[in-house]
């Protein structure tokens, strides 16, 4: 009774050998969501991609989709499309035939193959390459042909397997946005696997992070980004990535490198803790926690400042408009007390 | 014989959270139907095959070494029965297999050396006229697709024979005489030396042409920048670079060696007497002309035992590197 | 550069150009000096000093052809016995290939060195037990019994040369077929076997040339029958004489198939060594 296009992973592990890739995750993606895997390499992102896929059997939990119990299906059983990261096309067969493909092992017959592969040619702008052979395209050619041959079957889940990895910088930032409103048009289910933060960021309706093996954080990217579970999270989202300092936490102020901050913390007891600021949030001033400038990186619509407290390293981000700073130069950093994130020091929790 | 035993452990908990990861048992059956299917469709692909192999090499195997501790001879049909080791014993104080299996061993190792060295020189040498590359792979060819038996026959007739063959006139033009080459036993044992060797040389040339091609070509700009000469540069870049591609060829180079027959059939037949009479062929005659099987079995057996022998080792070797 | 460099790089320029002429030489002169000997009378051939100018004639060919010792029926047989033996070792082989290059089954280490195993048998080993076999079975001196022995050399080759070609192949070709719903055959027919079109073909080439040139099966397991070209060879040559001119003719005519192939396929059967090479096994 769910609407097409719903995931559920149950409890899934995955095992290899002794080594466990997955440590049972728990997931579930609405209808028609765009959802990101996110997650350092090794992580479990991809394995839990292709278990979706049907391409790895697992160990431990269910996989279902609307409801059903697919664990044991086929892949080819599941109605679920997949572009890989090096695109996987049959090179021996020209981009129309490529394209046809998944419509012709089904049976479909000739006249519906060609309008299908038109119309999913014409989605993603290749109409005019259906001649050529993969061989003969260009990377981002390449792509938009593995896509049109996952949409053309019209499946309810559509995974991607890092697919804009292989593409230089430009082209990948203007194909994010293709992407995004390919998947809008369609109104099917995307899972989308990539270690880039930014592009989980920019593309996802809701992602998930995970780290060795677990997912740790659940949520919009505005929310991780906003209230991250934890320091491996806090440090892995937002670029550059928020600067962690130890600290001590007492009555509601964080004691760093001596100097005493006001937080928002009600905390009773003194704890050790870490403690996370953005660089945005990072206001460089006269008083407040003392640092050293180290350089400067003038990026034309903001600057970053390299400073050093201590033995760290931190990078405080601001409008070209402000004072100068000179190498060498001693300031106070301060910051709101509502942008401060608190970790516990032992557990990485945030409190 | 607890009862607790007796029940799957998948009934134990149907409906519990899958959190706590309770994985393998019900896992060997999740994964069962995915697996299957693999493992089904690859032993229908398999074998067929399979089983052709094993009815045509290792079914007359276990035949051969069956014959091998009977006596059969054809000529004295009355003799046959069960003889245990006894051809095996024979084969200790059997003048003629000595002399074959020191044949082989000189056989094979003359002839593998001799392709390698001549090989890589050669390989070395064209390697830096790209332009003749290409006709030279033509003509690299030409031995190899020849079959042995036919080579054998033209080195035995339109080039050793005396009088007519082109090593004759050769030799008379340049005033050295004329040699039995064929004739001689030492003579004998250096040209089907040199027939092995002029056929299969162009195989160790190609196959380290190519692999010496794709050698980057960077390496050398900086070993000439650490002022490398040419002579360390080969010892200490190259020759560590094609090392694997050297063993491979030697295996396969002592494989054709050891298994070598109709090029010496072809040429000398064995002789003169025995002086070119590897152990492959003393297995041949033996069984074939002089029609004792069993002595001939044990003997192809003694072969076979060498060269999975020898194949054995070099693959180790191959694998240590 | 100065000039002695320059004349000094010339010299050796000239030295290679000689050592290649030199192998060309070497290597190629065996078929060129059967071509002309078989245009030349026997007179010719046995005159000394030798004949460089010389009357051609087609006699030789003519007699190794139409006479009575003809090798058509030779021709034949060879013909016959390759073509078989490639067609059923490229039919056994290339699923075993690909079975065990990319599928997992229990005893696929095992199945893969078994195949190697295979390939070090020595031929002598194999001729004793075959020959007493096919003779109660009445099978000597007939195509099935010839192409049976022909394939303990072929097949075990074939499937390791055709196991290289298939592991070139990303194995996410496979995973997006299965995804794309072919199943396991169809993936196997559609998507794998066609990228592996070359390999075939330098297989299939190699397997009909090792099975052309194949002398020891043919000699003890033929007979009057089934008689394969290289046999015929010794039709030229007696204890008594040596009937060279004829002999050459003979020859050139039993290798002019397999020395066709090398030229069209040169490139393919060199790229084929050093695949082969490069994976291990073979006979060639």
């Amino acid at each position: 009774m769910n609407p097409p296009g719903n995931v559920r992973l149950e409890g899934v592990v995955k095992q290899h050998g002794a080594f466990t890739a997955l440590h049972g995750i728990d997931l579930e993606i609405q209808p028609g969501e765009f959802f990101a895997l996110l997650g350092p390499s090794g992580s479990g992102k991809t394995t839990t991609l292709r278990i979706l896929a049907g391409l790895e059997p697992v160990n431990g939990g269910r996989v279902l989709l609307d409801g059903v119990d697919v664990t044991d299906a086929q892949p080819g059983e599941r109605d679920v499309a997949m572009v890989f990261q090096s695109y996987a096309l049959y090179p021996h067969m020209t981009v129309a035939e490529n394209i046809a493909f998944p419509l012709k092992m089904v049976r479909t017959p000739a006249a519906e193959i060609e309008r299908a592969v038109n119309e999913a040619a014409a989605k993603v702008d290749i109409a005019h390459l259906l001649a050529r052979r993969p061989g003969q395209l260009s990377g981002g050619q390449q792509q938009r042909c593995a896509l049109a041959r996952a949409i053309v079957r019209k499946p309810r889940l559509f995974l991607l397997d890092e697919p804009l990895s292989n593409l230089d910088a430009k082209l990948r930032v203007e194909t994010r946005a293709e992407l995004r409103r390919l998947q809008r048009s369609l109104g099917v289910t995307a899972v989308y696997v990539t270690h880039d933060q930014e592009e989980a960021m920019t593309m996802a309706d809701r992602m998930a992070v995970f780290m060795e093996g677990r997912i740790i954080q659940v949520g919009t990217p505005k929310s991780i980004y906003l209230q991250p579970a934890n320091v491996a999270v806090a440090a892995f989202i937002g670029t550059p990535p928020m600067n962690l300092l130890p600290a001590q936490l007492r009555d509601g102020t964080a004691v760093v490198a001596g100097a005493s901050v006001p937080l928002r913390h009600e905390g009773a007891e003194a704890r050790d803790v870490i403690l996370g600021v953005r660089p945005g949030d990072l206001c460089i001033g006269q008083t407040g926690i003392p640092a050293i400038v180290e350089f400067v990186e003038d990026l034309g619509d903001s600057v970053i400042v390299n400073l050093q407290v201590g033995e760290q390293r931190l990078k405080a981000r601001r409008d070209p408009q402000g004072p100068p700073l000179a190498e060498g130069q001693p300031v106070g950093l301060s910051f709101a007390p509502a942008a401060a994130h608190v970790f516990d020091r032992e557990t990485g929790l945030r409190l | 014989m607890g009862a607790a035993t007796s029940e799957p452990v998948a009934a134990m908990s149907p409906a519990s959270p899958p959190v706590a990861g309770r994985g393998a048992p019900q896992g060997r059956s999740r994964r069962a139907s995915l697996v299957v299917h693999e493992r089904r469709f690859a032993l229908a692909l398999l074998a067929p095959a399979l089983l052709v192999l094993l009815l045509i090499t290792t079914a007359p195997l276990v035949y051969l070494l069956w014959n091998s501790v009977h006596r059969i001879d054809l000529s004295m049909p009355w003799l046959s029965g069960f003889a245990g080791l006894e051809n095996y014993a024979r084969m200790g104080s059997d003048p003629r297999f000595w002399n074959s299996l020191w044949l082989t061993f000189i056989y094979t190792g003359s002839t593998v050396v001799l392709q390698v060295l001549v090989g890589l020189g050669l390989a070395l040498l064209v390697l830096q006229i790209p332009k003749g590359q290409g006709i030279l792979r033509v003509a690299a060819i030409l031995p190899i697709v020849l079959a042995p038996v036919v080579v054998g026959l033209f080195w035995r007739t339109l080039v050793l024979a005396p009088d007519v063959g082109l090593v004759d006139l050769v030799t008379r033009a340049l005033g050295l005489g004329s040699y039995n080459w064929l004739g001689d036993p030492q003579l004998a044992l250096i040209s089907v030396i040199a027939i092995h060797t002029w056929q299969w040389t162009p195989f160790a040339f190609l196959v380290l042409l190519a692999t010496l091609s794709t050698l980057p070509p960077d390496i050398y700009e900086a070993a000439r920048l650490d002022r490398a000469n040419a002579w360390q540069r080969f010892m200490h870049i190259t020759l560590p670079l094609i090392r694997p591609a050297i063993v491979v060829v030697m295996i396969m180079r002592m494989m054709t060696a050891l298994s070598a027959f109709a090029a010496i059939f072809a040429a000398t037949g064995g002789g003169p007497g025995s002086a070119t009479e590897i152990l492959n062929l003393y297995a041949y005659r033996t069984a074939f002309s002089e029609l004792n099987i069993g002595y001939g079995s044990s003997l192809a057996v003694v072969l076979m035992a060498i060269t999975l022998g020898i194949s054995y080792f070099l693959f180790r070797l191959r694998r240590a590197r | 550069m100065t000039a002695s460099a320059v004349a000094r790089a010339r010299a050796r320029r000239i030295a290679l150009w000689l050592v290649a002429g030199l192998l060309l030489a070497v290597w190629a002169f065996p078929v060129l000096w059967g071509l002309l000997t078989s245009f030349k009378t026997e007179r010719d051939v046995l005159a000394y000093p030798p004949v460089w100018l010389f009357e051609p004639t087609l006699n030789n060919y003519r007699e190794v052809l139409f006479g009575s010792a003809s090798i058509v029926p030779n021709l034949w047989s060879s013909l016959v016995v390759s073509t078989l033996t490639t067609a059923l070792t490229m039919l056994f082989a290339v699923p075993a290939a690909y079975a065990l290059a990319r599928l997992n089954y229990p005893g696929k280490r095992g199945s893969g060195f078994y195949v190697l195993a295979t390939q070090m048998l020595p031929p002598v080993g194999l001729i004793i037990p075959f020959y007493l076999v096919l003779q109660k079975v009445g099978l000597l001196d007939s195509y099935s019994g010839l192409t049976t022995i022909y394939l303990t050399f072929s097949l075990p080759f074939a499937i390791w040369l055709l196991v290289s070609y298939f592991e070139d192949i990303p194995y996410e070709m496979e995973e997006a077929a299965l995804l794309d719903r072919a199943g396991r055959l169809r993936t196997l027919w559609y998507v794998i076997l066609p990228q592996v079109r070359g390999g075939i073909a330098v297989t299939t080439i190699f397997v009909f040339l090792n099975a052309w040139n194949e002398f020891l099966f043919a000699v003890v397991l033929g007979g009057n029958n089934v008689r394969p070209v290289t046999v015929a060879m010794f039709n030229f040559i007696s204890v008594e004489q040596t009937q060279w001119a004829r002999l050459a003719a003979g020859a050139m005519l039993a290798m002019a198939p397999v020395i066709v192939i090398g030229l069209v396929a040169q490139r393919h059967i060199v790229k084929g060594l050093t695949v082969g090479a490069v994976k291990g096994g073979g006979r060639r």
